[in-house]
């Protein structure tokens, strides 16, 4: 498969827009202007492609949502704050390949009818705020944003908001608020964004990684896209390697790829001699697999059958050095750092975890430690307000039903297992 | 998150519901302080009373607690903080921004650090009113006055209404072992639900005042000395026997109850057989009678909810935020939930400006022009008629008429500039009549700055007016008319009850001269006011916190007081002094008590012709707050119609660059304000407040000394300044004792002119 998202990654010249140009970029924009709004969303309906910033929501159907009438206000906001850890894949479309970024957000926002869109990075990536900033100027410059994009009649202006670290602030309805200058927090849904979004006008959120999927769909077509990969999930998609392999990174290769092939293929294997213990699949928040799933196909559903997620793509792998235990710690002790307080079961229960993993960790576990983490779990998940409790959860459950053994041998003993 | 649909069914006790709410409430004490035994919210605590009810009752957290900080930090005078008892709610940051307007409350960091609070957790520089206090489920916010005084369970309460503006709060006042402790405001109880300004639920301290009056005192011999009741009523029945007709003249108070008020006015027409009635030394009686007939006062009540409802709400001549700090919240709760305009007309900026779609700076005393103006718009065949308005935009005018035009309803709430600047009337007479010939629905609201300043005039405490706006055979004289006599010696004997002439009278100096002329004055009253040591006589009354009755609020609301306590020392209810007073001389003079003086009412006032003491003191089974029962009905009558004059207007002088303008302070009412530990801590000595642009133009410095110099009175005083203010106006609030600016005034002289100079 020849590379869509990364293929200018690490080209110190690609992000300036007539290099850009010159390798056939804006030609996407051009076509799409040329159709029908509602004929681009069908194309992109018809390409099968789902959301990439965790949720797997097909990005057609959304923004078929979004009302037709054109004397209400749009917007279109595109989800850059990155915050998952292990993930990094939106930066390396940021970094170097920004036009790609913008020409996606360009159609996307003609397709709804936007004439304002909003491009929220999370506050750490200084340079692709700069290289974002720079671009959409350029972008300006030639006539590709503002009034009469190529003289086509359609208006549309673009802006940078920088976030200020917070992780909540990546999901949707907390972005907006961000946006529109409130504490981030997120927003009880109905209304969903599609309706009342930013402002409360009718808003689509989207993903880096997905909207830089579009200008190849309007190009080569929506057949060409769902060729791609599994059926129900097709595409290309960018996995973010890191934990102990020999080449941690970033790869675009197609949905559902297996893990093994990721790791053992494309990532160059285990780090040393000691064997896989155990792999995040998508990010912190999807429970953990071990050795025996390696073959799973690394595509929203097949993952989802297994009780994890794809979410952000972000692969983290780890051998049999790595503690349960304090992977547990350090996962939990990030969802308590990044609750942003509104519901009482995360901003308190998460702590709580954090808490008693800390002792785990430290060697001053108690007998019922264990029973006390599953009972504590029960009482947040599926009672919180948004999906970052949940998350946090899961990830705890992942551990605690593949190493069981682990925490416990830590409760007893106060010390790790093997 | 499921919405709640019609025909839904909510299991409020699954057992999911119950593990979750029980699961919540763990989480919640697991970073509590659980400091119970120490805190003042316990015994009424949300938490405690959830967590007795749905558990869990048994602790499972044995990690080291979070804290916020070791020791409570005060936010304010009144407000103090802990935040280890947070449940973090956010109402006390919501309240504040949505509800109060004033955003000096948010929720700072994040998760279970996040702490609501202000910005660096320093003194607040905010209204002071407490309703983030009000709405806490928890002790975290709590009243600095009432720190350690008591348990809820120490204190017995009762249902009342704050005495001092006319919003009409229903709040419940709480004493321990006779010394009043709390005002607290109820969800979903009296207009003003669960909130209240900082007047109301800090200043009712004066209650406690050790000053207060406890024994009468008579002047004999060139000094007032205490004496007893029976040696008080043998030196009214010497000095008054006899004296009768137009040589007698009573003021009585906008604070009094209903049937007091009722009752003095019988007094002096009955007994005394004067027409020299009047209910306040502020303003001229025939400006009342204009602004009654101009406002439609004798139509009957309008609530203030329906006024909401309107599609354009005009506030004009009101201080509003300052003066009646509840209608204000409401105004903004409401207007930001729904499509209207909200429209602003005054010389000086306020809260509520955030909340208006339209704001018209205008000169003091210019509303009338305004509203002639607009009128003259509406009417099609009289347009452009701005001759009178020169000092206002056209372009300004003209919003406003599109506005008004595009709206089917319109609401005019019209403050007591009206009363000051009574000339005004005529406009707010002319556009209501404009807006209603072309086919719209008009509602005027008077906003009114003393609890019982509409219930007095409709009890016929006026001289040209008797109950129910009724006609009387004779006009008397007014405060005005009356020291006027008094100066030429054609009124000799005056009784003031609750009244502080001296103080008030705009003409300090003319109003002292007058009283000192008489032969003989009672004043009755709480403290022993500049004007009661003047007195031959000096009765003692009591607060409303002492005595029984109602009071009609400015929307026309009638409204149950309840007594908390008896009146300290040998003071009575003021029901029963003037009842004794009349008995004097006539022996039948009654109605004899309170519930009496209801029943005549009811009889002979079509206003009051149902008005109920039973309901209104209710909470609302549906929550709403507008209890339409308690409205006075139409009057038979009308106010007589009179046209004021303009006030002269003083000749420019380049000496003055500011107009005077004056009025109530957000923390003080009158002068009885000025007896509140609590008020006097948030603010006891002058201020000056102009806009900022003047302060930068004249060198003046906000925070500064300044001397504020008018023709006849010149005063130091601290300066403070209001972004957004109309330039040349100086405000003075009528509250400070080192300053009475009723000294800046002459009698007949029209709006003060001052200079302002830095103190050097
Ligand atoms: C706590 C939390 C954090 C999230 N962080 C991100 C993020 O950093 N980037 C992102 O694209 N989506 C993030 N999401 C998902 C977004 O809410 C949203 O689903 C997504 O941006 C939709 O875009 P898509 O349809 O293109 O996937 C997060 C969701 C939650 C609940
Ligand atoms: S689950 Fe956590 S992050 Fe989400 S709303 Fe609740 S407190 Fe905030
Ligand atoms: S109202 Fe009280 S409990 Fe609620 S957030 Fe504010 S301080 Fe905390
Ligand atoms: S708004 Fe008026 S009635 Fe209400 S609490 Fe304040 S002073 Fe009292």
């Amino acid at each position: 498969m020849d590379k869509v998202l990364l293929k200018k990654l690490g080209d110190p010249e690609a992000h300036k827009i007539d290099n850009y140009v010159k390798a056939g970029g804006y030609k996407a924009l051009g076509m799409a202007l040329k159709m029908p709004p509602d004929n681009i969303i069908q194309a992109v309906k018809d390409s099968g492609l789902r959301g990439r910033g965790g949720a797997g929501f097909s990005t057609g159907l959304k923004w078929s949502f979004i009302p037709k009438d054109p004397t209400i206000k749009k917007f279109l906001c595109c989800n850059a704050d990155e915050g998952e850890p292990g993930t990094f894949k939106d930066r390396g479309i940021i970094d170097w390949d920004p036009h790609l970024l913008i020409e996606g957000m360009i159609i996307a926002s003609y397709a709804i009818g936007a004439a304002k869109s909003y491009i929220y990075i999370r506050g750490e990536f200084a340079l692709g705020a700069a290289r974002l900033d720079a671009a959409i100027k350029e972008a300006y410059a030639k006539g590709y944003l503002g009034p009469n994009v190529m003289g086509t009649g359609f208006n549309h202006d673009m802006f940078v908001h920088r976030g200020f670290g917070a992780y909540i602030c990546g999901e949707e309805t907390a972005l907006l608020e961000s946006i529109e200058g409130f504490r981030a927090q997120p927003r009880k849904k109905p209304p969903f964004p599609a309706l009342a979004g930013l402002y409360s006008k009718p808003t689509v959120i989207n993903n880096v990684e997905t909207l830089s999927c579009i200008p190849a769909i309007i190009e080569r077509g929506a057949k060409w896209f769902s060729s791609i990969g599994p059926e129900k999930s097709p595409g290309p998609k960018i996995f973010c390697v890191s934990g102990h392999v020999k080449k941690p990174g970033l790869y675009e290769l197609p949905m559902g790829t297996t893990l093994r092939e990721i790791i053992f293929n494309h990532a160059g294997g285990m780090l040393t001699e000691k064997p896989l213990k155990a792999v995040i699949p998508g990010g912190v928040s999807a429970p953990m697999l071990t050795e025996k799933d390696l073959d799973t196909s690394m595509d929203f559903d097949s993952l989802a059958a297994k009780g994890t997620m794809l979410g952000s793509g972000a692969v983290v792998v780890m051998d049999s050095s790595a503690c349960m235990v304090k992977t547990a710690y350090i996962i939990n002790r990030f969802f308590s750092h990044e609750s942003c307080g509104k519901c009482t079961p995360c901003r308190d229960g998460t702590p709580w975890l954090t808490n008693i993993l800390m002792r785990l960790e430290h060697g001053e576990g108690k007998q019922g430690d264990v029973e006390l983490l599953e009972g504590l779990c029960a009482n947040i998940f599926g009672r919180t307000f948004c999906p970052l409790g949940d998350g946090a959860v899961m990830a705890l459950r992942g551990a605690l039903k593949n190493f069981r053994n682990e925490f416990e041998y830590h409760a007893k003993t106060g010390r790790c297992l093997g | 998150m499921t919405p709640v649909l019609h025909g839904i069914s909510i299991l409020t006790d699954s057992p999911t519901v119950v593990s979750a709410r029980a699961g919540a409430l763990e989480f919640l004490l697991a970073n509590h302080a659980l400091d119970c035994p120490v805190c003042d919210k316990a015994g009424e605590c949300e938490l405690q009373d959830m967590v007795h009810k749905y558990g869990p009752h048994k602790g499972r957290h044995t990690e080291k607690k979070f804290k916020f900080h070791e020791k409570d930090y005060a936010l304010s005078p009144v407000i103090i903080k802990n935040s280890n008892r947070c449940v973090q709610c956010i109402k006390c940051a919501r309240v504040c921004r949505e509800v109060v307007g004033v955003n000096v409350l948010a929720a700072i960091g994040r998760g279970d650090h996040q702490e609501e609070t202000s910005f660096f957790k320093t003194q607040l520089d905010c209204d002071h009113c407490g309703n983030c206090i009000e709405v806490c489920p928890v002790g975290c916010f709590m009243r600095l006055p009432y720190r350690y005084k008591a348990r809820p369970w120490d204190l017995k309460g009762a249902d009342t209404v704050c005495a001092y503006c006319a919003t009409g709060c229903r709040m419940v006042m709480e004493h321990r072992d006779g010394t009043v402790l709390r005002a607290r405001a109820q969800y979903g109880v009296g207009v003003n639900s669960e909130t209240l300004c900082a007047r109301g639920r800090f200043g009712f301290d004066y209650i406690n005042s050790p000053e207060r009056l406890t024994t009468p005192h008579v002047n004999r011999y060139g000094k007032l000395e205490a004496a007893t009741w029976v040696e008080a009523f043998d030196y009214i029945k010497e000095s008054l026997m006899g004296v009768s007709g137009d040589e007698f003249g009573g003021i009585v108070s906008p604070r009094y109850t209903n049937e007091e008020a009722y009752l003095f006015q019988k007094l002096v027409r009955d007994v005394f057989k004067s027409a020299n009635v009047d209910s306040t030394s502020r303003w001229e009686a025939s400006g009342v009678e204009a602004f009654a007939a101009a406002a439609g006062m004798n139509e009957g009540g309008v609530s203030v909810f329906d006024c909401m409802e309107a599609d354009t709400v005009v506030v004009i001549g009101a201080q509003i935020s300052d003066e009646n700090p509840v209608t204000d919240y409401i105004i903004r709760r409401i207007s930001a939930a729904r499509k209207m305009n909200v429209i602003i007309v005054s010389p000086r900026a306020m809260k509520l400006d955030s909340s208006a779609n339209l704001l018209l700076r205008v000169a003091p005393g210019a509303e009338g022009a305004v509203l002639n103006a607009v009128a003259l718009s509406l009417v099609p065949d009289k347009t452009g008629g701005y001759a009178q308005t020169a000092d206002i935009a056209k372009d300004m005018i003209d919003a406003l008429v599109a506005k008004l035009k595009a709206s089917a309803s319109v609401a005019i709430i019209a403050g007591t500039e009206f009363l000051r600047h009574p000339e005004s009337c005529a406009g707010l007479g002319f556009l209501k009549d404009s807006l209603k010939s072309s086919g719209k629905k008009v509602l005027i609201l008077p906003a009114l700055d003393r609890c019982n300043q509409r219930g007095v005039w409709e009890m016929g405490a006026h001289p040209g007016f008797g109950p129910g706006y009724a006609g009387v055979e004779k006009r008397g004289k007014g405060t005005h008319e009356m020291l006027e006599a008094a100066m030429d010696g054609g009124i000799t004997s005056m009784y003031a009850a609750g009244v502080d002439i001296v103080s008030m009278f705009p003409d300090a100096q003319f109003a002292q001269k007058a009283l000192m002329r008489l032969k003989f004055l009672i004043v009755q009253d709480t403290f022993m006011t500049e004007t009661a040591k003047m007195a031959h006589v000096v009765l003692p009354g009591a607060t409303f916190a002492e005595k029984e009755g109602f009071y009609t609020n400015q929307e026309g609301r009638a409204q149950i007081i309840r007594s908390l306590l008896p009146p300290p020392g040998k003071a009575k209810r003021d029901f029963d002094v003037i009842k004794a007073v009349g008995e004097i001389f006539d022996t039948g003079f009654g109605p004899k008590n309170p519930a009496l003086a209801l029943d005549e009412m009811r009889k002979t006032n079509p206003m009051y012709r149902d008005a109920s003491l039973a309901f209104n003191n209710k909470r609302n089974v549906d929550n709403k707050l507008d209890i339409k029962a308690a409205l006075v009905k139409a009057a038979d009558a009308a106010p007589p119609s009179v046209k004021c004059a303009p006030a002269a207007i003083a000749p420019k002088d380049d000496k003055y660059q500011f107009a005077l303008m004056t009025g109530n302070h957000l923390f003080h009412s009158g002068m009885l304000s000025k007896r509140s530990v609590s008020l006097t801590g948030l603010l006891n000595s002058a201020v000056v407040e102009i806009c900022p642009e003047d302060a930068v133009f004249y060198g003046l410095k906000p925070g500064a000394k300044v001397i504020v110099k008018g023709a006849h009175y010149e005063a130091v005083m601290t300066l403070t300044v209001r972004p957004g203010s109309k330039r040349g106006v100086a405000f003075i609030a009528e509250n400070y004792q080192d300053c009475p600016v009723n000294r800046f005034f002459k009698k007949g002289a029209g709006t003060p002119q001052v200079a302002i100079r830095p103190c050097s």
